[in-house]
């Protein structure tokens, strides 16, 4: 600990030292969050507090360097253990012997999560280094972005940086061509990407090919040399369309895109979404998401369904879904809303009211509360445990 | 050679008036734009008042004559300011004429500027913001980016076509995601300003249908007052507006907006103030929105403004946003 700490405060100067430069900039924040969830009658709390400081510096008018440090702490309950979720006969599947392995740790964490630099030239940008690719149109589920996962209750929570060289060319006002390198152990394992972003009347539009491993694990086989469940990497080539304009007054949305599979089954992905914002300043969204890797029975959900929902390798165990959120300022410094999450194909939903409310200039403070309902086996079974967070952050 | 002479009478001069007026918007504010050389006769039925060669200088906000000797201008002009001016300028302008220069004076080729903007919530506390905002082609293309508080930095929004077409590009996510224009409706950081309130292009002529009302002294100024009322295929988030505009530069000092649907209830009240002249442009460097509803007020102040600088295409495009 000391020693982390030790990295820490050497960071800090550094950073200091850069700042104290002309064109450094050095901000970030500090977020304090509480989660909690009623799991067989115990309410169990999750405590955390992360240190964010970002860096800035536009060393010239092209060059753009850009970072940022995360230093992450939990507290209270860090072991939960996901059998307690579970229904019986799933648990059933669990090899003798490796329960313990189940237990999902909440470990103190500090990492690099970003660190790049971008290049500007006349004709196009070159970015190179850790940095975050977010991918389609869809505001919950994003069925052509390989790169992340989504958490259902808090999607717009910024997503982590991978390792990459990205290349954009804009082509005239309208049209954008991407192509990226995201590099694994060999050329082969890497993931490649091509897009093609524009722009036809009120319409965005994109089209993106994919190639890379899918790292998904067999939770039903463990793997005593790496000491964990068996790894199942499969080369994952995707090609997919996503857009986003306006349609009768609607602003609408779609996202598709299909996967063939190197060791399993092909699947496609299908998200389409619509909103609106009332005079009175009221704002619906509603998103329906379809994936077909999902079952369109929850009796068939077995225990590598679950757990690769939990382990954010899969978007969705069931087959077809709906999410709808419904926001309005109550003040004008909060605003409440409620969403929902409706699993089509099991008949089980989740209830999340939320609380947005700007404390100061600088300070807000964001918390929701889940009520799951749907019986036992099902994606929002109330075993799931109904429960919330609030998080309050402070920029600086 | 020698003129002819040529008798003007007031009919003619309102047609002329309204022949440069027409041309107006080629011409640079603030500089005169035509001149007429004459030498005329000013009759009254068939006395004849006077004869002499004079020269009318107009442009937008001006009549100016000079020849003759000294006491016959003095006499011509004041018979001008006294006669003409009131009845040139003050009948003949329509409320689709004045909306028009509105909408001119806001729509200028390129602007940046720079602005704070302070929200005074209902329980008296602030929240304080300061954006950059750059627009082209007479505000078919705006980009505003956050400055202030760090909470927003970066944050940006582009609007294309008018405010059609709207991006917002969040960093911390580093997300462009395509807006609908009824996105316009929200409130702009929680204050009391909608994205539509801000002005988008011709939003003025385009949403509403003029109608003049009589002038009206207001915040000190002597205003024509406009009543503009929705169009039937427009789905603007006020019923209609009442707007008084400055006589002399034609700023719209105070505007009331009234409810969506009940056109009695007035909802909020926009007040400009601190008019100065920038790069022969007036231009409000303050602007509050009272609401009305919520007993809330927002201030908008100009920081800086810049007129008529070039600004790149590229600018205005996704990688322009993200920048």
């Amino acid at each position: 600990m000391k020693k982390w700490l030790s990295v820490l405060v050497f960071f800090s100067l550094s950073l200091s030292a850069v700042a104290a430069q002309d064109r450094v900039e050095l901000f970030g924040y500090f977020e304090s969050q509480a989660m909690g969830a009623d799991i067989k009658d115990e309410f169990l709390l999750l405590y955390s507090n992360k240190l964010r400081v970002d860096l800035k510096s536009s060393l010239s008018e092209r060059v753009t360097f850009a970072a940022n440090f995360d230093y992450i702490t939990f507290h209270g309950k860090t072991e939960w253990n996901i059998l307690d979720f579970l229904p019986a006969d799933v648990i059933a599947e669990v090899p003798a012997g490796t329960e313990a392995f189940y237990v999902l740790p909440f470990s103190d964490r500090h990492f690099l999560d970003n660190a790049y630099i971008k290049l500007s030239f006349k004709h196009f940008d070159l970015t190179v280094g850790k940095q975050q690719i977010s991918l389609g149109t869809g505001y919950v589920w994003n069925p052509t972005d390989v790169f992340n996962i989504k958490e259902l209750f808090d999607p717009t929570y910024e997503q982590p940086g991978h390792n990459a060289v990205r290349l954009d060319v804009p082509l005239g006002s309208m049209y954008t061509f991407t192509t990226l390198f995201s590099p694994e152990d060999t050329w082969k394992n890497s993931a490649k990407l091509i897009q093609l972003k524009g722009r036809i009347s009120h319409f965005d539009y994109s089209l993106t090919g994919i190639e890379k491993v899918w790292r998904f694990h067999d939770y039903t086989q463990f793997d005593p040399v790496n000491m964990n469940f068996l790894e199942l990497p499969g080369k994952r080539k995707l090609l997919g369309a996503s857009t986003a304009g306006e349609l009768l007054g609607l602003g609408v949305w779609a996202e598709y895109a299909y996967n063939w599979m190197e060791n399993s089954e092909d699947f496609c992905e299908l998200v389409v979404g619509t909103d609106y914002t009332f005079n009175f300043q009221t704002y619906m969204m509603i998103e329906y998401y379809r994936n077909t890797l999902g079952k369109t029975d929850y009796e068939q959900y077995n225990l590598n369904d679950w757990m690769r929902m939990i382990a954010l390798e899969q978007k969705a165990i069931s087959r077809d879904q709906i999410y709808a959120l419904i926001q309005h300022p109550a003040t004008d410094l909060m605003s409440v809303g409620i969403s929902t999450i409706y699993s089509i194909s099991d008949n089980s939903f989740a209830l999340v009211p939320t609380l947005n409310y700007s404390f100061s200039d600088n300070v807000e403070i964001f918390a929701y509360l889940n009520f799951n309902f749907g019986k036992e086996r099902k994606v929002f079974a109330k075993t799931m445990g109904n429960g919330g967070m609030i998080r309050a952050r402070v920029y600086f | 050679m020698r003129r002819k002479k040529k008798i003007f009478s007031f009919p003619e001069i309102e047609i002329l008036i309204k022949i440069v007026d027409s041309y107006s918007p080629h011409f640079k504010r603030n500089e005169v734009c035509f001149h007429v050389s004459r030498n005329i006769i000013l009759k009254d039925g068939d006395n004849v008042l006077n004869r002499m060669k004079i020269k009318i200088s107009i442009n937008k906000n001006l009549i100016r004559m000079c020849g003759g000797n000294p006491m016959k201008q003095i006499i011509i002009s004041g018979l001008i300011v006294l006669i003409l001016a009131p009845f040139l300028y003050g009948q003949e302008l329509t409320g689709e004429d004045i909306v028009q220069k509105v909408n001119d004076l806001f729509n200028v080729e390129t602007a940046h500027a720079k602005a704070k903007m302070t929200i005074q919530t209902t329980s008296g506390q602030k929240r304080t913001f300061i954006y950059e905002s750059w627009s082209k082609n007479k505000g078919e293309k705006n980009l505003v980016r956050y400055l202030e508080p760090r909470r927003v930095k970066d944050q940006a929004t582009l609007m294309l076509n008018n405010a059609d077409d709207i991006w917002m590009y969040f960093p911390r996510t580093q997300r462009v995601r395509k807006l609908a224009s009824h996105a316009k409706k929200q409130k702009m950081q929680g204050s009391d300003f909608s994205y539509e309130d801000m002005g988008s292009g011709d939003a003025f002529i385009n949403d509403f249908s003029p109608k003049r009302l009589k002038d009206e002294k207001m915040e000190g100024y002597d205003c024509y007052k406009l009543e503009l009322t929705r169009k039937p295929d427009s789905d603007v988030s006020y019923s209609r507006l009442i707007m008084w505009v400055i006589k002399e530069n034609f700023v719209p000092v105070v505007i009331d907006y009234y409810d969506e649907d009940d056109p009695t209830l007035h909802e909020k009240r926009l007040v400009e103030s601190d008019i100065r002249v920038i790069d022969d442009i007036p231009t409000a460097m303050k602007v509050v929105m009272y609401n009305k509803n919520d007993n809330t007020q927002t201030e908008l102040e100009l920081l800086e403004v810049k007129y008529n600088i070039t600004l790149a295409d590229s600018m205005f495009t996704e990688r322009g946003l993200k920048k």
